[in-house]
């Protein structure tokens, strides 16, 4: 009996722990929203120079890597979709696959698990050594906001920086696959690319960099969650950050599926 | 000239009649407080007159650094128990909070130096983001406070590549670069050897007579706490034990606080069979 009411009661407080969490994700966001808006008039503003470092820490220098992983996500659609469409003689329309598989899913979620795993775990990891350092604290007792100094310009980062990426790596995985696709079926790139464009609608790459939006915002939001809830020293802020990288991913994961299938019903 | 090179002879010091005739700027007034089910502060009350240098003293655990997250406003609001300079912090709405947080200056045990900024733009930063000022005064302003605490010349260095004093030195020059009425500082001398924690305190007293300031020192160091306090609050487990002059407390009767003032530990009495009922985990 003491066992099933400890089961229970572990429950309870998990579930209490995460409604206090989102509830804390939450308010951050509301505040930065806020902060965004009304700062400037209270002579508080959220400071481009700051928002623009992040943009380069989080985008720019993520550019090598993502690039990367695009191509190579380009490439293997491209094997996959020659060699199961060939089962049925349908290589010629291996394009239509690749061009709304690339857009609508892959490049908004590679690039969204890249991030989580790149900067979600360095936000998570700063966040949490500046509080256990009292540099948050510093922060407060100065009159200066951490959410408007610190959080509202990662978000705005990676809100904005997360869909340009997956734009970038639309054209890049579309055109490695464009060349795989033309030297195996003696298409010319011009025709495979004219292709692609045809097939492709405004409405396919809105929904990616919608979602790309979405998901820079999860990956700041868990981030800053987790490194602001740190306890326990150095052990302390690597569990956050581990914590920080597994919640972004899953968040990523599961929220692509739920708007995957509100978006195609 | 730096004021921590200044002989430390010609320091000012006014008195207590002098200083209980200004007025209150910190006034603690009966507060309490509890994590959880574990109560930390009981029935604390205190008062800190402008240009005053009280020390908060006591061991680990005595709810010292409690009280001060409370006076700078760092624990959640208490009603109509603490007031800043004359303001309920309890009652403050954010904007009016931040305003007078503006008038506080603190600097933390272990600096809470931005690790990403050098020390002239941690210096910097609250004039960057609250005073509007061009950068040229900017850059002025914080030479300034640099050489106050005798720091001048180590503006580009990175927290890291500090020693543990000019860590302390950067974080007191930071928090009084706002130019502020009241300074807030938790553990000055912790971790440094008694040559700099002296000049440290050789600073401190300096600053009050320069600038004016009040300040609340927070520290379990009795050599420090004799030197540059005006009025000792001694607090042990939660309990103000007593809050007088440094030669009062010298000769206070209480025993726990000749203990704290004398680094004796506590006998405690233990009785044998409730020792060894609370080795059997009953």
């Amino acid at each position: 009996m003491a066992a099933v009411l400890r089961f229970f009661d572990a429950i309870g407080r998990r579930t209490a722990r995460g409604f206090d969490e989102w509830g804390f994700g939450a308010s951050l966001l509301a505040e930065s929203i806020v902060w965004v808006f009304i700062g400037r008039f209270y002579r508080q503003p959220v400071r481009f120079t700051h928002t623009f470092a992040e943009m380069m820490r989080f985008g720019i220098a993520a550019l090598p890597i993502s690039m990367l992983l695009a191509a190579t996500i380009g490439l293997m659609l491209a094997i996959q979709s020659l060699y199961s469409l060939g089962l049925f003689g349908a290589q010629n329309f291996a394009y239509i696959g690749i061009a709304l598989s690339v857009t609508r899913e892959f490049s908004p979620l590679i690039m969204g698990i890249l991030i989580a795993g790149r900067s979600g775990s360095a936000i998570a990891a700063r966040l949490a050594t500046m509080t256990i350092n009292q540099e948050v604290d510093a922060l407060q007792v100065m009159g200066i906001n951490p959410v408007r100094f610190l959080v509202a310009p990662m978000l705005i980062a990676l809100v904005v920086m997360l869909p340009c990426l997956a734009m970038l790596a639309n054209l890049i995985s579309i055109g490695a696959a464009a060349l795989y696709v033309s030297a195996s079926l003696d298409k010319s790139i011009g025709s495979y690319i004219y292709d692609t464009l045809q097939i492709l609608k405004a409405d396919d790459v809105w929904h990616g960099i919608i979602k790309s939006s979405f998901f820079g915002l999860l990956i700041g939001l868990i981030g800053v969650m987790n490194g602001a809830s740190v306890t326990g020293g150095a052990e302390g802020v690597g569990r956050v950050t581990t914590r920080a990288v597994v919640q972004a991913i899953t968040a990523i994961v599961v929220s692509d599926m739920v708007i995957g299938y509100l978006s195609t019903h | 000239m730096a004021l921590a090179a200044q002989e430390p002879e010609t320091i000012w010091k006014p008195t207590i009649e002098e200083l209980e005739n200004r007025p209150v700027v910190i006034e603690v007034d009966h507060l309490d407080w509890s994590f959880g089910s574990r109560q930390v502060l009981f029935d604390v009350s205190m008062k800190v007159h402008e240009g005053e240098i009280m020390v908060i003293m006591g061991g680990s655990g005595s709810g010292k650094t409690t009280l001060l997250r409370h006076l700078v406003g760092l624990m959640p609001p208490v009603g109509d128990k603490i007031k800043l300079l004359g303001q309920d912090i309890g009652h403050l709405k954010p904007m009016k909070k931040l305003e007078l947080r503006r008038k506080i200056g603190v600097a933390f045990q272990f600096g809470a130096l931005f690790s990403s900024m050098n020390v002239a733009e941690n210096v910097k930063l609250p004039l960057r983001e609250l005073a509007h000022l061009d950068e040229k005064t900017m850059d002025i302003m914080a030479r300034l406070k640099l050489e106050v605490v005798n720091m001048s010349g180590f503006g580009n260095l990175m927290p890291a590549e500090l020693s543990g004093g000019m860590v302390k030195r950067a974080s007191i020059a930071r928090a009084i670069v706002m130019d502020p009425k009241l300074v807030f500082l938790d553990e000055p001398s912790s971790g440094l050897d008694p040559i700099v924690s002296s000049a440290l305190d050789d600073l401190i007293l300096r600053l009050r007579e320069a600038m004016g300031i009040s300040v609340v020192v927070v520290t379990h160091d009795v050599e420090s706490a004799f030197k540059i306090g005006d009025r000792i609050t001694v607090l042990d487990r939660g309990h103000i034990l007593a809050c007088e002059r440094p030669d009062q407390i010298r000769v206070n009767p209480n025993e726990r606080v000749q203990n704290l003032i004398n680094r004796r530990s506590e006998h405690v009495e233990v009785d044998p069979e409730e020792y060894l009922r609370r080795l059997a985990g009953d």
